[in-house]
């Protein structure tokens, strides 16, 4: 059991269940039943990587610290993609299913690109596609301008 | 690519808290390091970048929340063993950080989670669940 792959469950609290599990579900995730109910669903984008979207009440279960507002961000999550392409396919997804895409401005550094957007909640979200020769640490990393 | 998850965070002093993710377990990356942010590996997949509040700023103009406070992301990592889960606690204790936040979690033989937060205040919890007892029947569908 020691071999086991380490797994991450980022909680979130979410102010809608329904409109939340839809909207991860049309960024790709998939719907973990055996993790969900009425307070809580978990999406699984892959089998170490878990989102927890969970209602206020449940959510106040776990911590009594306040809902940080949205117009803070105590955390930005990146998801690495496989391409360019699933990048923007992520962003419009978001778009159409009540996020908001580019909150920030496009990062495209040419072997990196990125583009910022909004859960329903305003939980900030970074897909982003990595040269994997650079990502994998066999080709050094570019100067960027800044 | 393999699936890849990097966990930013803001940090007040990146070498404070470098030290104190080197001390849970994470191993520094410094092909993804300089004097602004810091890559923190904790496997192949889960990554932390620990982001001073100057380059934070750069990728965002929202507020910087004091995560003492208020919270907005709980982190929970598996763990092998509630041994390895009193383990992680104990280190992040001894290197700076808060133990148990949020209440411990006992389920006796099937599950097994407590917490730290870090010098900023961000949470993580730590959990043990024993794979085998994980419910495969009757799914409990969430339907609002």
């Amino acid at each position: 059991m020691s071999d086991a792959p380490k797994m991450i469950f980022v909680n979130l609290p979410v102010a809608d269940l329904a409109k939340s599990r839809r909207f991860y579900e049309a960024l790709g995730f998939t719907n973990e039943p055996r993790f969900s109910d009425d307070t809580a669903a978990a999406m699984m984008w892959s089998e170490t990587i878990f989102v927890m979207i969970l209602s206020h009440a449940k959510w106040k279960g776990f911590t009594d610290r306040p809902i940080a507002p949205s117009t803070s961000s105590e955390v930005s999550l990146a998801l690495a993609l496989g391409s360019r392409e699933a990048v923007d396919a992520m962003a419009e997804a978001a778009a159409a299913a009540g996020g908001t895409a580019d909150i920030n401005p496009v990062q495209d550094h040419g072997f990196m690109y990125g583009r910022d957007i909004l859960d329903p909640d305003g939980h900030v979200w970074g897909p982003f596609w990595m040269d994997p020769a650079v990502a994998n640490g066999e080709a050094p990393v570019p100067e960027t301008s800044a | 690519m393999p699936q890849m998850i990097f966990i930013n965070l803001p940090v007040t002093d990146l070498d404070k808290s470098k030290a104190f993710y080197e001390a849970v377990g994470a191993t520094n990356n410094p092909a993804f390091t300089d004097d602004t942010a810091a890559c923190m590996v904790f496997s192949d997949v889960i990554h932390t970048m620990l982001l001073t509040h100057e380059k934070w700023a750069t990728f965002t103009a929202k507020t910087i929340p004091d995560a003492h406070q208020v919270a907005q992301v709980l982190l929970c990592v598996s763990a092998d063993s509630r041994a390895d889960v009193d383990a992680q606690v104990e280190k992040a204790t001894a290197a700076g950080g808060k133990a148990d936040p949020t209440p411990t979690q006992d389920f006796g033989g099937f599950m097994y989670g407590r917490s730290f937060e870090d010098p900023d205040g961000h949470i993580w919890e730590v959990m043990w669940m024993d794979p085998t007892a994980i419910p495969a029947g009757e799914p409990a569908e969430a339907e609002a």
